[in-house]
């Protein structure tokens, strides 16, 4: 099995070892996107975004280093058979995702979009899933997501409601540069 | 040449961005780390040449040797420093703009001369540096800040115009798919001769709705999805009139027998040459004996 | 310069020995006349003459009108000369439209075409009566030798070589390399038409014999002939340069005509580009990849250059540009020599830019501004443009062989060691140079860009590092003010007459210099080869030291005059002497300058006394 989000990977027939290096590779690609975002944003002065796409970024590798630290535990040094190049925007967000002057609250909905892909990523892997180790520890991943689901909700009713004139109509115009 | 294990990391270098965030080319950036590292050539031995416009910041991005030239001049610029030193990996990019208007001259002659370059075109149908006016591959019709009424103009194709020079290489690919797209250049950058991959990278500030990733992830469509054939140069031609209309993904033309390139002939017509004289010879043919 | 020397009053006998002999000769495309010209040259420089010859054509491709002027002399030349010795016109039509290139004065001798059907004394010159004329059945001998009127010019070589002793073993030389290849019939087809030439000179002496005096024996056999796009060409392939961009223009091609013929001998390349731009983008390109690299054009390609001159004066990439001048503005004259685009040359950038700008004045010279200009791209990292012009690009003249030691051939500073730790390209330093690497180095990465930059490369927008670098690149250059050794001051130190003049014009000037101290006039030349940067110190040490002075120089504007005065506090008394038009000034209207200038500060000086 295919999945949208993956290439040259047979997801329902994935060891423990496969899928562990699959999750930590998930949970960097998704730090690394995270991360480039809150540059992106430092970069063009949004910084309420940049704060927290930095503060995702931190959670991505959080979560990274705990399933790596599993990997490690298990297995050992032995070999990755799964790399990055096997797997695009599965909790990542979206390249586009991302815009000069978005609101913390625009933010949110950003990652929020991504937490219930990659929970949707793991409920169609499940679905497929033979093997009962990878099916725990896919199991246990999507509730993780449905978990991240929540908390990002929460902060989502905790944020400030948008504002009247969004902050991107209230900035200049982009200039010309070359 | 050295080949050495090297990340996508490897290539990224201190420069941040200046694109807008949301920008198609952040996803370019991340496929050619990764193509990259999946050559293995160390950053110094590769030179990235570019013209001006928004994607031309690219080479300053990296950690290879750039140089980021005027506009629309890329092309002559790459050739010569692979003329001088053809053991450099040569990369070129720039935008829709810069290589099929202000240097649209260029991409024919690099075509027939078939250097081992490759070119990589950032194409998302507007001037995005100058604030949105209208491009070389803008759609007819679309209204831009020089085009207030629609513009009167039908686009170039790019693949169309590559195909037809006679590329050995032509390829297409978008950041909506980032894997996909860095596969394809790093067969690009494989292919011994001149190879083009046109990029459809979706300007967010002055693009058109219809343009962003979002549509490109929905609509584009794989060449071998389609059962092309890419040593078939007429199926890819045919496939090529689609632009603006389909978004094909992948090869359309690699030249199943790459000719030799022209530093490989430079190369040729130098050993042919024999012993190098002195240089103190270079007039003698001038004097005037009186035997 | 002619010089009689009056032999007949001592001797009896009606003789002159001349040292120095200027032949102008007209004919139709058809008739070969050039290449007449061409054999005559190459044989009078075997046999040890300084010799010199420059072409004129109309406007076809082939078969127009067709001239040249060949200068034959004992002593150095200077310039291709300026009225007659010997006029040869094969018809009438096609040597009058030469009117200015071939001017016939009271002591030419004129050779024509019989069959033209003109009386000698109705020759179509108005206002002339040359010292001698001939009407030479010219096609009738050729006939006569060969059966066909295709030996023309080999019955005109005969004439010349019978009348004035032209090396007439080296043109025998000349022909059977010419002809020999030819066949046997065709070879001494030509031979006979040689003969009867010199038959016809020995039956038909001139009034008073003029032959050439003979060069000294050491030079037999030792000089070179060519012209100087050849020489340039080969100046930059002794000076190491390896890649040539290109593009066809008039009159500049035979730079990279030569160097496609020779250049991969050395390792290097030449590229013709699809246009002007991409050609100068080309050596740009070599240049950062680290080569020597070089592109030559004229006016119009030089218009459009001049952008990416621009990348390489802030990217601080060695270049060379050769800019033969011909006249302009637009295509304007391209087969003709100018000096009009001086301000092109210094000015044409936008933004602050300052790029060393060197002038050959010879064929000779070309060879050593040629290898200076690739060591001060390399040294200061920058373009360096050469202004040559059509007249010495493309006069064929005697040249001494190179003494190739005495020159230095230099190369860029490359970082090395700890430089190469935390590289920085554009480092400030004192001297304004930093050190340059090229992709392939190990530990040199950076980022070369049109866009300002800073230290390490990277693109900036502050005022304050532009400003920085602007005037970095600026200081690296302040040192070539004051090389003293790109100018050259001839004439006595007290000459209260100046002149400053600059390629071809400077060896008309130092020929007008010769015949005003021969009228008794004191005067000084100053040859400049660096142009631009001016260098202040020269020039007012100069024009303090002389009363009245010119500079001289073929331009409608007077081009470098405008340019001294910009930087320095140029005297009332020194004026521009300045024109455009086809033909480069000749000797004789500078020397009247000068003789007018003369008058001028004795009535001055009287009126002073007077006061």
């Amino acid at each position: 099995m295919m999945t949208a989000n993956t290439s040259g990977l047979d997801v329902s027939a994935l060891t423990l070892r496969d899928a562990l290096d699959l999750a930590v590779l998930i949970e960097e690609e998704a730090r690394d996107r995270y991360l480039e975002f809150a540059e992106q944003m430092e970069m063009h002065r949004t910084p309420e975004a940049a704060r927290f796409f930095r503060f995702m970024s931190e959670n991505e590798e959080k979560h990274r280093v705990e399933l790596a630290e599993r990997r490690e535990k298990h297995f050992g040094d032995a070999p990755v058979n799964v790399t990055r190049a096997m797997l695009f925007d599965v909790e990542a967000p979206e390249y586009d995702e991302a815009r000069a002057f978005m609101t913390v609250r625009e933010a949110l909905e950003s990652a929020l979009r991504s937490e219930e892909k990659a929970a949707s990523f793991f409920a169609s892997a499940l679905a497929g899933l033979r093997d009962p180790d990878v099916r725990g520890l896919f199991g246990e991943l999507h509730a993780e997501e449905i978990e991240h689901q929540r908390l990002v909700r929460a902060q989502l009713a905790k944020a400030p409601a948008e504002p009247l004139v969004h902050p991107s109509e209230i900035a200049d115009e982009p200039h010309a540069i070359d | 040449m050295t080949t050495v294990a090297l990340g996508p990391k490897d290539f990224k270098s201190e420069l941040k961005p200046i694109w807008c965030p949301g920008c198609g080319d952040f996803g370019v950036l991340q496929a050619l780390y990764r193509a990259l590292s999946g050559i293995g050539r160390a950053p110094h031995e590769i030179a990235f040449v570019s013209g001006i416009g928004c994607s031309s910041r690219i080479p300053g991005y990296t950690t290879a040797y750039g140089f980021n030239t005027v506009h629309g001049r890329a092309l002559p610029i790459a050739q010569g420093i692979k003329l001088a030193r053809p053991e450099l990996l040569v990369l070129v990019a720039g935008g829709d703009g810069d290589g099929f208007s202000i240097g649209g001259g260029h991409v024919a002659h690099a075509v027939r001369r078939n250097f081992d370059l490759t070119y990589l075109v950032m194409d998302n149908q507007i001037y995005g540096l100058t604030k949105g006016q209208l491009s070389p591959t803008s759609p007819h019709g679309l209204e831009t800040a020089t085009s207030p009424y629609g513009s009167l103009e039908d686009p170039v194709n790019p693949l169309a115009y590559v195909l037809s020079y006679g590329a050995g290489f032509v390829a297409q690919g978008t950041p909506a798919d980032m894997p996909g797209l860095a596969k394809i250049v790093e067969e690009a950058i494989r292919y011994p001769g001149f190879a083009f991959v046109n990029i459809q990278s979706p300007c967010v500030t002055y693009g058109q709705e219809v343009q962003q990733m979002k549509v490109h992830k929905a609509t584009m469509k794989t060449l071998a999805s389609v059962g092309h054939d890419q040593t078939d140069r007429i199926a890819a031609m045919r496939l090529a009139q689609d632009y603006g209309k389909a978004l094909y993904t992948g090869v359309f033309y690699r030249n199943p027998e790459p000719p030799p390139t022209f530093e490989a002939l430079v190369r040729e017509r130098q050993t042919a040459q024999g012993e190098r004289p002195a240089r103190e010879k270079i007039l003698d043919r001038y004097l005037q004996r009186a035997t | 310069m002619r010089a009689w020397i009056e032999i007949g009053k001592e001797t009896g006998a009606e003789e002159q020995m001349a040292e120095d002999l200027i032949i102008g000769m007209a004919g139709s495309g058809g008739d070969g006349i050039v290449s007449a010209g061409e054999a005559l040259v190459s044989a009078a420089a075997s046999e040890g003459f300084h010799a010199m010859m420059t072409k004129s054509f109309g406007s076809q491709i082939r078969g127009g009108e067709s001239s040249c002027r060949v200068r034959l002399s004992i002593r150095r030349l200077h310039n291709p000369g300026g009225v007659l010795d010997v006029a040869v016109a094969l018809n009438w039509e096609d040597f009058l439209r030469f009117g200015a290139e071939l001017p016939v004065g009271g002591d030419t001798v004129v050779i024509y075409e019989e069959a033209t059907g003109v009386a000698p004394h109705e020759i179509p010159l108005p206002g002339v009566l040359p010292r001698e004329v001939f009407a030479v059945p010219i096609d009738a001998l050729a006939k006569e030798a060969m059966g066909t009127d295709k030996a023309k010019t080999s019955v005109v070589l005969g004439l010349l070589a019978g009348w004035f002793d032209i090396a007439p073993a080296g043109i025998l030389r000349g022909m059977a390399k010419r002809w020999g290849k030819k066949g046997p019939e065709v070879l001494s087809g030509n031979e006979k038409a040689f003969a009867l030439g010199q038959r016809y000179a020995a039956e038909h002496p001139l009034a008073v014999a003029r032959k050439l005096s003979r060069p000294p024996d050491e030079r037999v056999g030792k000089q070179l002939l060519l012209d100087g796009n050849d020489m340039c060409a080969a100046a930059a392939i002794f000076a190491g340069c390896e890649v040539f961009g290109g593009y066809p223009i008039t009159p500049s091609t035979e730079v990279m005509q030569f160097l496609t013929r020779e250049i991969w001998k050395y390792g290097g390349a030449v590229l013709q580009a699809e246009d002007e731009i991409a050609s100068i983008g080309v050596a740009v390109g070599a240049s950062y990849a680290g080569k020597k690299a070089m592109t030559a054009t004229s006016g119009p390609g030089m218009s459009l250059k001049t952008e990416i001159l621009g990348l390489a004066s802030l990217a601080e990439l060695p270049l060379v540009l050769l800019n033969v001048q011909r006249g302009g503005p637009s295509t304007g004259s391209p087969t003709k020599p100018e000096q009009s685009d001086l301000f092109q040359a210094a000015f044409s950038a936008h933004g602050d830019v300052l790029r060393p700008i060197l002038a050959p004045t010879t064929v000779a010279d070309t060879f050593r501004v040629t290898v200076e200009a690739f060591n001060l791209a390399e040294h200061y990292q920058t373009p360096v443009i050469i202004l040559s012009d059509q007249e010495i690009a493309q006069r064929k003249e005697t040249v001494e062989p190179i003494e190739f030691s005495r020159f230095d051939v230099l190369s860029r500073r490359e970082p090395a060691g700890a430089e190469l730790e935390h590289y920085r390209r554009f480092l400030l330093t004192e001297s304004g140079i930093s050190p340059i690497s090229h992709p392939g180095m190990v530990g040199g990465n950076y980022l070369a860009a049109g866009i300002e930059h800073n230290e390490h490369g990277d693109p900036t927008v502050s005022g304050k590092m532009h400003a920085l670098m602007n005037e970095k690149r600026f200081r690296k250059l302040a040192p070539l003010e004051r090389r003293h050794d790109l100018f050259e001051i001839v004439g006595p130190a007290d000459a209260p007459l100046g002149l400053v003049s600059w390629g071809s014009n400077a060896g008309v000037c130092r020929e007008a210099m010769e015949l005003a101290r021969a009228r008794g006039l004191q005067v000084k030349l100053l040859v400049p080869t660096l142009i631009y940067p001016v260098a202040r110190e020269v020039y007012e040490g100069f024009f303090a030291s002389v009363e009245a002075g010119l500079v001289v120089e073929q331009s409608h504007q007077g081009q470098l005059y405008r340019i001294l005065r910009m930087y320095v506090d140029v005297p009332r008394g020194v004026t521009s002497l300045a024109r455009s038009g086809a033909n480069p000034f000749q000797p004789a209207e500078v020397a009247a300058k000068l003789a007018e200038l003369a008058l001028g500060l004795q009535v001055r000086h009287g009126r002073q006394a007077q006061e």
